[in-house]
């Protein structure tokens, strides 16, 4: 036993064949430990990936066989869906709009709550149980504490003298307001923030005594040190806050079912209507595939641009 | 191996030179001590304020969950009930089965929180301590499968349970905790494996131990804040979840209660009253074991998180 770990600290030489017997129990280890994850990595996502990608390429209404019809769900949705390029815009204004108010706001907060004040933890706390709430929960509690004519938040507008309140979740112009609203409650405070106070924690304090003995304000060495240093956690947050923006629906769906006047009908909605409403698995399964495409690319340009813009101490 | 504590300062208090705080007098020393306090004092509001702003909704659910629809529905709003409706809650248990949902919710919470943390913790432990052959692409791989959208393999998923006969079973929402879970979870027990010194791996095979005796007797009771965290992130998304059970299941008594809120906002009743107040009552009831099982994990969590070392 003692002798083949041995062997390990020496594994690097490795041979074309022959492979050492210590190399070979981390081969069978390694894969035996990783079978569950191949399992699913292969029947849930591979494989189903796969055969989406075939289904793209034809017309299937579950009750029949698919038909193979090349490229004309992919030139279909170009040129003959009247909400695919609405759907896509309105998908790309809310990411725009939530992805840099969350990520900000959610830094903020953090560099708020990393203090060492008494209490802290309660305000922690405090902060972070808005994202707790489940998704429909919330939906709930903001159409009635939004709804145009009795919810608190209009009875509060008419009372400071506002005489045409916005109509919320029932106006189309003020439906998507309403729903990066409701994310932005329920995200401030959440995970990503923690991911912000884990990244805060993480910069060296010798730098903040340096700052100060070169006669920075707390200002300054927030400027200087703070945001720089905390660039890959913002980088983190934004990568996957955008993918999880592009992707929402679930809001959308519950608390206007993609209404009013089609307002809400983000591009995931559109596809999940097309997959489950009107059975087009097909027609679902090329959106879903140009979806992926677009989300894939964006954050692909997103790690190229980060080459720039992130900062990495120490390296 | 030992390592040299970072956040040490490298210069020992009793040998800085005396004359670095010469330049100090009174004044500048007053003057700095009362800006902290401003800025301390400007903390405190500014997270009170805020903090009043994000618990809003959460009191305002207490609130009109305990009112009655015209209390609600009147014109100068009333912020706390007149009398508190305690029969809003019993009306959402009696008028719906939603005693049923939470417990199919609480289900398949029980399902998939052991799944994972056996199932993600052995995956997390192959990529952490073992160079087999391949690794960095399975990684790579697995670190890719975040970027594709859910709904690419939702679609095929739910054509390969509708064929498998399983559609309007657990299995769907169940099997893909017991197959790994998430690719965010197992990067996370990951970063946390690489964290413990491997000399402790090292003493347990000297012992005679293998690799799954040191998993369980010497990396597991070290994970305690990081199986934590992934125990409470499955129960959130499994207690959260609403596209997985919305489309497999469809028997009424199967519901989960996000389902289940949900019919219940949209649902036919003999009475065509608002039931504003009962939905809140309903969310506030989904919302309660969420915010217990948060109160109880609660320091492993931040915790878990920061010492995962989420170094990006």
């Amino acid at each position: 036993m003692a002798k083949a770990t041995n062997n390990v600290s020496l594994a690097p030489a490795r041979r074309r064949r022959g492979v050492s017997p210590a190399q070979r129990r981390q081969n069978l280890y390694g894969y035996l430990f990783l079978t569950p994850w191949l399992i699913g990595f292969f029947g849930l996502f591979i494989g189903p990936g796969l055969y989406s990608f075939y289904l793209s390429f034809t017309k299937y209404d579950v009750l029949s066989a698919p038909v193979f019809i090349s490229l004309k769900n992919y030139t279909d949705m170009f040129t003959k869906d009247d909400l695919f390029w609405p759907s896509l815009a309105r998908t790309a204004y809310f990411a725009l709009v939530s992805v840099p108010l969350s990520v900000i706001g959610s830094m903020l907060l953090a560099i708020l709550l990393n203090s060492k004040l008494r209490g802290i933890t309660v305000y922690r706390t405090l902060f972070f149980m808005p994202s707790l709430v489940p998704i429909v929960a919330s939906v709930v509690l903001f159409k009635v504490l939004l709804d145009s004519s009795f919810g608190l938040v209009n009875q509060g507008l008419r009372g400071l003298g506002m005489e045409n309140p916005p109509g919320w979740f029932a106006d189309s112009k003020w439906a998507i307001p309403s729903l990066i609203l409701m994310r932005l409650w329920g995200s401030l405070g959440g995970t990503q923030m923690i991911i912000f106070l884990a990244g805060l924690q993480g910069i060296p304090t010798e730098l903040y005594d340096a700052a100060a003995i070169d006669g920075a304000n707390s200002w300054q060495s927030t400027r200087h040190v703070t945001i720089p240093l905390l660039t890959p956690t913002i980088f983190f947050n934004t990568v996957l806050g955008v993918i999880g923006a592009l992707q929402t629906f679930v809001a959308a769906f519950v608390a206007t079912q993609g209404g009013p006047a089609f307002a809400t009908w983000f591009f995931a909605l559109h596809i999940w209507k097309q997959a489950f409403d009107y059975f087009n698995m097909g027609y679902a399964a090329a959106l879903a595939w140009f979806f992926a495409v677009i989300i894939v690319a964006l954050t692909l340009v997103q790690m190229r641009l980060s080459r720039r813009l992130v900062f990495y101490y120490g390296e | 191996m030992a390592t040299t504590p970072i956040n040490q300062n490298p210069i020992a208090p009793g040998t800085l030179p005396q004359t670095t705080f010469v330049n100090h007098d009174d004044d500048e020393l007053r003057r700095r001590q009362s800006r902290r306090l401003v800025g301390r004092i400007v903390s405190y509001v500014l997270m009170t304020l805020f903090g009043l702003l994000f618990a809003f909704p959460l009191i305002w659910t207490a609130s009109s969950s305990l009112q009655t629809w015209q209390e609600l529905r009147s014109y100068i709003p009333h912020l706390l009930p007149a009398t508190p409706q305690w029969i809003n809650y019993y009306q959402v248990f009696t008028l719906v089965p939603f005693a049923r949902w939470m417990l199919n919710s609480a289900t398949i919470v029980l399902i998939n929180v052991p799944g994972t943390i056996l199932t993600a913790t052995l995956t997390a432990y192959a990529f952490a301590r073992f160079n087999f052959f391949g690794k960095g692409v399975w990684f790579v791989l697995m670190l890719s499968t975040m970027m594709i959208p859910a709904i690419v393999t939702f679609i095929p998923q739910y054509l390969l349970f509708f064929n498998l006969k399983m559609v309007d079973t657990y299995v769907p929402l169940t099997i893909g905790s017991w197959l790994g879970g998430s690719a965010f979870m197992i990067f996370l027990l990951r970063q946390f494996i690489m964290t413990i010194p491997r000399d402790l791996d090292e003493a347990a095979i000297i012992d005679g131990a293998g690799p799954l005796r040191i998993l369980w007797s010497v990396i597991m009771p070290l994970m305690k804040p990081a199986l934590t965290t992934i125990a409470i992130l499955q129960f959130l998304a499994d207690w959260n979840d609403f596209f997985g059970p919305f489309i497999y299941l469809n028997t009424m008594s199967k519901y989960t209660a996000a389902v289940g809120l949900r019919t219940f906002q949209v649902m036919p009743l003999e009475t065509t009253d608002p039931r504003d107040q009962l939905l809140m009552a309903g969310a506030a009831i989904m919302t309660i074991p969420v915010l217990l099982v948060f109160a109880a994990a609660q320091r492993y969590f931040v915790s878990g998180v920061v010492m995962s070392g989420l170094k990006l």
